[in-house]
This record gives structure tokens, C-alpha cells and sequence, in this order.
């Protein structure tokens, strides 16, 4: 049900406003965590293990505590007992990876900090380590975990109708092996953490994807009550799901505890790639059956994920690798069964997209080569055979009045917006696919051409409950209050305009007051795509209440009716004569008002459909067969987002994703060698991100869908660009040069490999 | 440990204008002064190692890695920060269009970006886009806003163009 204006044309919705907070960024007012500084702040520094795998046998700070300048310490042997996370205590007796936090030290400046490292003693006894997934699911393989290195102990199954039947009645039965890679988000802000204690109680500065999570998890970590701790989101230089962890945190509070002085604690890069999060490096064995009419008769995957040293947020990553399988093509017989592994790596976390750019890159890769093996265009097969907006058939399992998950397995149940066609035909449409499309390997030349496409299906935006608080004050400022954190992505922006709109007031009037357990109500982790839509439904109720009652004093002020009357950009007025008008604040004096407020909790989300964004991703490549390098001339992007709140956002937040993931499709990863368990490439060079000479002409279109569930017909928007990227160039290459890359990244010197085997083979 | 006296130099840095006089370790980078001694924090630490960028600033009209460069090594060349970009007449053509046209979106890599740009316009003002795309290319976006970032500097040397503005 959406609620708010009811009108066709918005006053600030589908404007591209300037986004919120930018322009303190532009001037570097800004200040980011590491920027934060306070009167006797001390500099912390952590010591990490060099083995992947090893007891900590024994601490000797001694020597660091007798250097002049150190103010505190804190060893597994003397940390709080309590937990982060079920399988993360704030410092422990053994480690797991190469990188991973043995013990922590705070001094007067950093270069005295970094001198405590050197003088700080650990005596280990190496263990032995796995670093490959597959490995570590083998019996023999050394268990990091007494229950096994097979992650919750038994694998993620699910079903929908009876694959088995359904190969039986496939005329073509194709299957293959896809391996995608673990590489490293690594936001250009390393992480920090800035804590302090004052009266008994914690405040924390730190990068934060949810300010409120964190702090469960510092009073879980320290065993105090979650009353005591404040922790606060400042300015975030982004994060890509990779911000999500509080050890560094409980370190800081805990070394500001011992030395009655705030403590701030900064990642160098080399430990944001050596111990940041990274994406679950996935082994997909996937097997699809069609009909010789490209009917998908049955989809069965099997997954195994790198999860890394912790389990994080691995079972969401897990659930969402088995979604393109499982609902992309209609199809009543679906089968995933999916592993997370855990090595001695680094943990695995929420970058970007979780496990949906893997799942899709194993589906829309096979069916791409089904596609071919059946002599269909890989467009039509899929503008025949994606699931309709009627949904997956089956019959509903989820109880009537209860809301449905949008990443369901069970079908009967229609979507509340579908312009997943749309995208088809117009991407292609931009594209001119049929007149690009060519036969395998038929340019001329050594710098071969091809075009490639993907679909894909992501979340749509309910998350969890959600809450916000409106406060119109007689200075016509309209405080937005959240405890969602903007984690650069532009969610102050999008919701300010939400915000702006359901009240009638003016954009630039909105201020945003995000992200602090003391002042803002509980919100769910920015994450998952869900921040517009669910926190945007609890926005546009608070504030079309609001508008409710501006437009009741109104009426009374000026003495008209009230359906005589509208209210844009901050002013109310008669819809039959403009000039009269009243600004809010003038509507607030007449009414005798100091101010206006309202609140809003809702649980976001429909008992009747599934919420769900699509597209349409279109790649034109170029490969050189000399050099192996792959350039890929022109993308477009088509998405179904519904209502696009801000264009100038939306497109940077598309084109992004698409720039993003050309790492996780032609450069990047990050390898661990195997004898030693050593990251070897922790370095912005070495990792290969891509860089603004990479990024391809972009056009991005979006169809033009309103979600009638959604806040102001808004669906997700974060996360769906980067999941159909590796897909549309994979294709593209094959259209190119006639070789299907199952493994990514394609770089140079694997096409180069795949190439002189294509000639021996001739 | 050394006599932590021996280490110390005087010097004078001119930065954004003004002369300041500060005493430091002869070990400190730029960046380092830039951001403790001076509070000018809109330079970034994003890698300490010279691979990202994100510490970019002009230093005798060349755009400078702060973090690759010591303090000491500055002289009497006049520094500018993103902290300098602005004026008494308002902000800076570069800093409007970057607003107009969305030109970051977690705004870390933002400052870098800017004085790359600057540094860029201040001897060339009418740049093509693939000029524009190669004086960036020691800057990392992770949110990869490239598009939009070369779409804002274009914008901002037409307006300077138009305006008659050359600096």
C-alpha cells in the first residue's frame, strides 16, 4: 500500500537533487572516523598472526609496556571473556589465518605504537591449514573448528517440485563447473574505530553499516549493558558489505579502558587486504534441462563457498547464491544445495551482491550454452522463458496474512511489479542486439568482437522493521531522524527526498539525523538493498501524517477547505489561486505550533506478493588475441527498480556496480598461497582494482515500473547492478573468440592459455 | 630509542595561502603534517604507499601523492589542499560541478579527485575526455564513480571556459 501524495507528478521525488552531505566532502570539512581527534587521544595498533593456523601459546608484552609512550595492552590472555559473534571472542588463544588479531597496543602517537608491535612477544605453535574450500571439506583435511570445517555442520537444501522428473523429461541435459574468486572489496576507507569512556559509559566513533547492531555486539563483546555503550556512524568512505565487523571496536574500548584515554585504532591497508572482509570464493556445479524449445525443465546446483576463518554473514551469502536457480527462469523443479567451508582465510562477508553474482554467473553462463547448443538466440531464450510476473509455478507454502520472503523457493505467488521484459527488450533494443549479434569467433582480425547478455533477480527491499521520526521545527527545518547509517551510497539523499515529499516540505530543508544509538530509534543494518524501502515505508507514513496536519491548520488559517489545498516544496497553497500561500513555518506560528512531529515503526513487506527488482545486463567486448586483454567497449544496463527517487544517483549507483565488478570479472582476487596460507597480492596494485581508465561507455536504463508494495513505488537499487556483470562479458567473450570462461577472473594470461589450446585442438 | 630532539627540523610551509611555521620529525610525510599538525584532514590516508590517490594535493602547481613526498622536501612551494579550493568569491567551479552532477557518492577518493582535476585545469583547460580520464588514472574510486566524476570535470572546464575563469 503506498501512501503519500496523491498526485502524478512529484515535487522532489525523481529529481536529481544534490546529494545530502556531499558537499561538506567536496569542501573536506567532512570528517571521516580516522579524521575524528580528541584531547590525549592515544593510537592503537594490532598484532597479527604470521601462521594461518596456530595456538597462541604465550603473550610477552613486558618489554612494549616498559617503552616509554605505551599506555595499554590487552592479550587473549587477559582480554574481556565475552563474544563479538558466537565464534569471535574480542581476542583469542588461537588463530586462523594469516592476518588475524593476536593481541593489541595503544601509545601516545603512532610511531611509538608501531615500535610496541616489534617489542611485543608471541610464541606460537603452528597448527596445520587448508586454504582451498573443497579441501577443507575433505575428512582429512585439519578442522579449524571441533564441529568440523562444514560451517552450521550440514548443508543449506533446498527444493521446489522433483528435479530428477525433470531431467527425465529434458531434451537436453548441460552441466558445468563455475569457479568465481574471493577478491577484496576494499573500500578506499580503511576501518577505524575511536573509543572513549566518560561516566561509565562507552561512546564509540567507528565504520558502521548499523550503529545499533554494533553495539549488541560491543555489549555481548565486553558483558556490559547495551544502555552503557553509545556508538555513533560518522561519514563512511563506503564499505560494500565489508564494514560489518566490531573486533577492532572492542579492542579500542577495551585499550581505553586500561589507559583512561581515548583510543583510535586504524587498519593500514595492507591489514584492510590482508583481514577485511572478502567476497566467498564459490565452486558451482550447476545442471540445467530444457526443452529443444529452451523450456528450463529442471535447475540443480551444488555450491561450495569459501565462508574464510569466521562464519560473518555467510549463511545470507550461502541463501542468496541459490536464488538465480532457484527463481530466474520459470521452472517447477529446482534443487540447491549449498556448503560454506571454512579455511584459513580471511573471513567472508557481505560484499556487495553476497552470493547472487556467483549464482548468476554459473546460471546465465550454462544457459547461455544451452541456448547455443539448441541453435536459439540467447534473447529470445530468455524473453520466452523468465519467470513471469505471475511467478514460479507451485503452490504457496507460506501462511495466508504472513509476509512473503523475497527470496522465496515456493511458487503460486505472483510479484508485486515485474519489468523484467521490459529490461529485456529495451537493453536489447539499446544494445541493437540483433543487428550486433554475430556467429562465435567470426571477427576477422586479431582483435576479435562480440556482444553478451544476463538477466538477473534480486531482493526488492523489505528488510526488517524499521522506524523513523519527523520533527517539522518553526525555523521550517524538518529533522529526519534514523537510525539507518548512509554508508555513501546516498540513503540521507533518497530519504530526505521521501521525506520531503510526504510532508510537502522543501529538499534543502530536510536534515538528516542518521546513525546514533543515543539519539536516532533502532533501524536494521544498512544492507541487502532494503534501507529505501524500509525505512522509507515508516518516512512517508510519518511524514504524510504530517502533511495531514499542516494541511488541517492551513485550512484554518487561510480559511478554505482543505481539499482546496496542496502542499510542494515547503509551501501550502490554493490550488485554484497560488499566490495565496503560507510557508510551514508560517502554518506552525498561525497554529500556535513550536513544532510538528510524528514516528513511524512498520515491519516492511507484503502477505500477498514477492518484492523483487530485475534486469538486464548487455556487454559489447573486445578481445585481443595477441595480448589476451579483454576491453569491453559498451554496457548497458537495464533495471527494474521501480520508481527511481534520484536519476543523477541512481545512474552513478548502476554505473559503479557495473565499474565494480569488471574486477571480479577480468582482475581481480586475492591469492593465498598454499604452503605458507600468505595473502600475496594485499595491495591496490597488486589487487587489481579497476581504475577510471577501465570503465567501458555505459548506458543505463530503467523501466518504467511503479511498485504499488513500495514506498512511493521505490524497490532496491544498492546491490542489483552488480550482479548480472560477469555474466553479460562472459557471454560476450565466448560471442568473441568461441571460449566459455567458467572461471573467473578472465585474465590475459588465461585467455591467452585457452587460445593456443583452441588452435592445438583445430 | 633515539633522542627524539635529533629528529626535529623547523620549517616553513605555505598552505592554502598561509605561511605556517612548524617544527617536525624529519621522517613525517606531507600528508602526515597536512592532517595532525595542521587539522587539514580533507587529504586522505588510503594507502600510505602511493597507490591510490586519495592523498592527492598540489604542490608547486604539480598534483603530489602528500603521503610519497616528506615534509621536508616541500621548500617554499606553495601547497593546495581541497581545504584552499574554495574562495571570499565562493566555490570553486570544480566543487559546483561535482555537486551538480553527483560527482561522488561516499566522497572519500573526493578530495584526491579534485586537486588531480585542478591541477589538470590549471594548465589545461579545455581537456577531452580521454586527457581527463588519463590525468585521473592515479586515483582510485572504489565506489567507482568514474563516469560521473569525468562527466563533473568536463562540466567544470566549460564553465570556467565560459566564465573567462582560469584558475
Amino acid at each position: 500500500m503506498t501512501t503519500g501524495p496523491v498526485t502524478t507528478s512529484y515535487a522532489v521525488v525523481g529529481k536529481s537533487v544534490a546529494r545530502k552531505g556531499l558537499l561538506e566532502k567536496l569542501t573536506g570539512e567532512a570528517r571521516y572516523t580516522s579524521d575524528m581527534k580528541l584531547e590525549g587521544m592515544l593510537h592503537g595498533r594490532i598484532v597479527r598472526s604470521p601462521h594461518p593456523h596456530a595456538e597462541v601459546l604465550s603473550v610477552d608484552t613486558s618489554r612494549a609496556a616498559a617503552l616509554p609512550g605505551v599506555r595499554a595492552l590487552v592479550t587473549p590472555f587477559d582480554a574481556p571473556q565475552g563474544h563479538i559473534a558466537a565464534d569471535l571472542p574480542v581476542l583469542d588463544s588461537r588463530v586462523r589465518f594469516v592476518g588475524d588479531e593476536v593481541a593489541a597496543v595503544a601509545a601516545d602517537d603512532a610511531d611509538i605504537a608501531a615500535a610496541a608491535l616489534d617489542l611485543i612477544r608471541v610464541e606460537y605453535r603452528p597448527l596445520p591449514h587448508v586454504v582451498d574450500a573443497e579441501e577443507a571439506l575433505q575428512p582429512a583435511a585439519p578442522q579449524l573448528y571441533p564441529d568440523g570445517n562444514l560451517a552450521t555442520g550440514r548443508p543449506l537444501l533446498l527444493e521446489r517440485g522433483d528435479v530428477e522428473q525433470g531431467f527425465a523429461e529434458a531434451d537436453l541435459v548441460v552441466e558445468d563447473v563455475f569457479r568465481t574468486p574471493g577478491h577484496s572489496p576494499s573500500p578506499l576507507e580503511p576501518r577505524a574505530a575511536l573509543a572513549f569512556w566518560e561516566d561509565g559509559q562507552l561512546i564509540v566513533w567507528k565504520c558502521t553499516r548499523g550503529v545499533h547492531q554494533d553495539r549488541a555486539a560491543l555489549a555481548s563483546a565486553l558483558e556490559i549493558d547495551p544502555e552503557n555503550i553509545r556508538v555513533v556512524g560518522p561519514p563512511l568512505g563506503a564499505g560494500y558489505g565489508a564494514k560489518d565487523e566490531t573486533r577492532l571496536a572492542a579492542l579500542a574500548a577495551v585499550l581505553a579502558q586500561r589507559a583512561g584515554r581515548p583510543v583510535r585504532i586504524e587498519l593500514g591497508r595492507d591489514e584492510e587486504f590482508l583481514a577485511g572482509r572478502v567476497r566467498h570464493a564459490a565452486v558451482l556445479r550447476m545442471k540445467v534441462g530444457l526443452k529443444s524449445d529452451g523450456t528450463v525443465t529442471a535447475v540443480d546446483c551444488n555450491a561450495v563457498l569459501d565462508t574464510g576463518a569466521y562464519l560473518a554473514s555467510g549463511p545470507g551469502v550461502l541463501r542468496r547464491t541459490a536464488q538465480a536457480g532457484l527463481y530466474l527462469y520459470t521452472c517447477p523443479n529446482v534443487r540447491y544445495e549449498g556448503r560454506l567451508a571454512y579455511t584459513n582465510r580471511p573471513a567472508a562477508g557481505s560484499y556487495r551482491g553476497l552470493g547472487a553474482p556467483q549464482g548468476h554467473f554459473a546460471l546465465e553462463s550454462l544457459i547461455d550454452r544451452a541456448a547455443g547448443q539448441l541453435g536459439i538466440d540467447p534473447l529470445d531464450i530468455r524473453l520466452r522463458h523468465h519467470v513471469r510476473p505471475e511467478g514460479q509455478p507451485g503452490k504457496r507454502t507460506t501462511p495466508p496474512g504472513e509476509i512473503i520472503d523475497t527470496q522465496p523457493v515456493e511458487g503460486g505467488i505472483p510479484f508485486s511489479s515485474h519489468g523484467l521484459e521490459e529490461c529485456l527488450r529495451r537493453g536489447a533494443g539499446a544494445i541493437a542486439w540483433r543487428a550486433n549479434r554475430r556467429l562465435p569467433n567470426s571477427s576477422p582480425g586479431a582483435k576479435k568482437r562480440g556482444i553478451g547478455m544476463s538477466m538477473l533477480i534480486y531482493r526488492g527491499g523489505p528488510g526488517g522493521q524499521s522506524s523513523a521520526q519527523i520533527r517539522l521545527n518553526r525555523d521550517g527545518k524538518i529533522e529526519l531522524v534514523s537510525g539507518i547509517m548512509d554508508v555513501g551510497e546516498g540513503a540521507s539523499t533518497a530519504l530526505a527526498q521521501m521525506a520531503a515529499e510526504s510532508l510537502g516540505g522543501a529538499y534543502e530543508d530536510v536534515v538528516p539525523v542518521f546513525a546514533d544509538t543515543a539519539t536516532t530509534p533502532r533501524a536494521p543494518n544498512t544492507a541487502g538493498s532494503t534501507a529505501t524501502f524500509s525505512t522509507g515505508t515508516a518516512i512517508v507514513q510519518a511524514g504524510s501524517e504530517i502533511r495531514e496536519r499542516l494541511l488541517q491548520a492551513a485550512s484554518l488559517a487561510m480559511d478554505v477547505p482543505v481539499e482546496a489545498l496542496d502542499i510542494r516544496h515547503g509551501m501550502a497553497y490554493l490550488e485554484a489561486d497560488p499566490l495565496r500561500n503560507m510557508t510551514l513555518a508560517e502554518i506552525l506560528q498561525s497554529a500556535g505550533l513550536d513544532s510538528m512531529y510524528a514516528e513511524a515503526t512498520i515491519v516492511p513487506g507484503s502477505p500477498d506478493h514477492i518484492v523483487n527488482t530485475f534486469g538486464a545486463h548487455f556487454a559489447e567486448v573486445e578481445v585481443d588475441t595477441d595480448t589476451g586483454r579483454i576491453r569491453v567497449l559498451r554496457y548497458v544496463a537495464a533495471h527494474d527498480s521501480g520508481r527511481i527517487i534520484n536519476p543523477n544517483l541512481a545512474i552513478n549507483q548502476v554505473e559503479g556496480g557495473i565499474s565494480q565488478m569488471l574486477g571480479f570479472t577480468l582482475s581481480e582476487d586475492l591469492l593465498s598461497d598454499g604452503p605458507t596460507g600468505v595473502t600475496l597480492n594485499p595491495s591496490f596494485l597488486e589487487h587489481k582494482s579497476p581504475t577510471i581508465m577501465d570503465y567501458p561507455e555505459m548506458r543505463v536504463i530503467f523501466a518504467d515500473v511503479v511498485d504499488p508494495i513500495a514506498p512511493l513505488g521505490a524497490k532496491a537499487l544498492g546491490e542489483p547492478p552488480c550482479v548480472g556483470v560477469a555474466p553479460a562479458i562472459a557471454n560476450a567473450v565466448y560471442n568473441a573468440i568461441g571460449v566459455r570462461f567458467n572461471t573467473l577472473p578472465i585474465t590475459p594470461d588465461r585467455v591467452l592459455d585457452a587460445l593456443r589450446k583452441q588452435r592445438e585442438a583445430v | 630509542m633515539n633522542n627524539p630532539t635529533a629528529n626535529l627540523r623547523d620549517i616553513e610551509l605555505r598552505v592554502n595561502g598561509r605561511v605556517h611555521q612548524l617544527t617536525v620529525a624529519h621522517h613525517r610525510t606531507l600528508l602526515e603534517v597536512l592532517r595532525d599538525s595542521l587539522d587539514l584532514t580533507g587529504a586522505k590516508s588510503g594507502c600510505d604507499r602511493g597507490e591510490c590517490g586519495a592523498c592527492t594535493v598540489i604542490v608547486g602547481g604539480q598534483a603530489v601523492y602528500a603521503c610519497q613526498m616528506l615534509a621536508l622536501q616541500v621548500g617554499n612551494r606553495p601547497v593546495v589542499t581541497v581545504e584552499g579550493l574554495a574562495n571570499a568569491d565562493g566555490y570553486h567551479p570544480l566543487q559546483d560541478a561535482f555537486l551538480a552532477r553527483d560527482g561522488g557518492q561516499c566522497g572519500f577518493c573526493t578530495p584526491g579527485f579534485l586537486m588531480a582535476a585542478k591541477a589538470l585545469l590549471d594548465r589545461n583547460l579545455e581537456p577531452d575526455r580521454d586527457e581527463v580520464r588519463r590525468a585521473l588514472a592515479g586515483n582510485i574510486c572504489r565506489c567507482n564513480a568514474y563516469g560521473a566524476i569525468t562527466q563533473s570535470v568536463l562540466a567544470a572546464a566549460r564553465a570556467m571556459v565560459a566564465r573567462g575563469q582560469t584558475q
